[in-house]
């Protein structure tokens, strides 16, 4: 009977540890976790890259908001930055784009622009304060704001088409909001 | 051969590790001003307790990744503002998870962390010190047993030996 409580208790010792490796074992290290989901989009006041002016979150109040972490120095956002464009064009009457260039300089994103196109108004984030606000951990990453002001979630990496069409329609309540980041690429 | 969908998660997985390590290769911006000593000597006690979130386990004061200056930017910020530790620690929490601190809290679930190795240690001590108290009376009466049933022709031998 005692040999059975040794084995026993063997047995439960070594799928604890083996439930803990499996847990350890099935995250990804590079994942950053994100806790703003369903929380209120911090507020922020910045300057229009183009025009100088202030802009802040407050005023596009009552609309969905789609936020674009991106800078010229990144890959990714080069790549998605057709995607952007095509957003802005296919759904810009229903919901407003704004992005916020992320640790590069006025001049680079300036540059950027002028070559490939300003979608929708950039902002510029000094010292990326607002970047740290919202919990960014890289770019690309893109923010869905609900018309109350609450962040349904982030993309993060280039963002495709579908994937895209799907938080918009998630933003505007005509679908459920897409599931795990991690089956957003093509 | 590997599906169409196959692909996904490794190529989402490089594009993640590339923009982390992109973030770190930004151009190099200058923080903000340094606080007067005593806040300044918070802020960097702090950001040594807060990890970079684009870096391998690097703290923010340590890291020269330009999204750690950011974090620590802020940190500054918040000092600057009032904020205590606590609510500081808890705003990065907020964004980053647990994950945000180098040093895990010690409330909570993570308290086990803490608490059973203690355990586990005070039960393994508990068992050896059971096992020997267990064993030790036993072993003698085995081998008094043993003596005891041994063949008479030696019994004889030995009790003319002890005599």
């Amino acid at each position: 009977m005692k040999r059975w409580g040794l084995t026993v208790g063997f047995v439960v010792l070594c799928l604890a540890l083996l439930a803990v490796l499996a847990k350890g074992f099935g995250k990804d290290p590079h994942e950053v976790p994100f806790g703003m989901r369903g929380k209120p989009a911090p507020p922020f006041q910045l300057r229009d890259l183009t025009t100088g002016a202030p802009v802040s979150l407050e005023q596009f109040r009552g609309k969905p908001v789609v936020l674009n972490f991106w800078a010229t120095w990144c890959g990714p956002c080069k790549q998605e930055h057709p995607v952007l464009t095509w957003a802005q064009r296919e759904y810009g009457d229903q919901v407003v784009f704004l992005g916020l260039i992320f640790e590069d300089t006025p001049e680079n994103a300036r540059r950027y622009l002028a070559e490939n196109g300003t979608p929708f108004p950039q902002l510029l984030d000094p010292n990326s304060l607002t970047a740290v606000a919202y919990g960014v951990a890289g770019v690309p990453e893109t923010y869905f704001i609900s018309k109350d002001g609450t962040i349904l979630d982030k993309h993060v990496g280039p963002i495709w088409p579908d994937r895209m069409t799907a938080y918009v329609k998630a933003l505007l309540g005509k679908g459920p909001l897409p599931t795990a980041t991690a089956e957003a690429a093509p | 051969m590997i599906g169409r969908r196959g692909w996904r998660a490794p190529l989402v997985a490089v594009v993640l590790a590339g923009s982390a390590a992109l973030a770190a290769w930004a151009p190099q911006k200058a923080g903000t001003e340094p606080l007067p000593p005593e806040l300044e000597a918070r802020v960097q006690a702090l950001g040594k307790q807060i990890r970079c979130a684009v870096c391998q386990g690097m703290s923010i004061a340590d890291s020269p990744a330009s999204m750690a200056r950011a974090q620590l930017d802020m940190v500054r910020t918040m000092v600057k503002e009032g904020r205590s530790d606590e609510e500081i620690k808890a705003f990065f929490v907020e964004r980053y998870g647990e994950f945000a601190l180098l040093k895990p809290s010690t409330e909570g679930v993570n308290r086990l962390v803490w608490v059973v190795p203690v355990l586990v240690f005070l039960f393994g001590l508990g068992f050896a010190v059971y096992y020997v108290i267990q064993h030790k009376p036993k072993a003698e009466a085995s081998a008094a047993q043993e003596a005891a049933s041994e063949d008479p022709y030696v019994n004889a031998l030995r009790s003319e030996i002890d005599r």
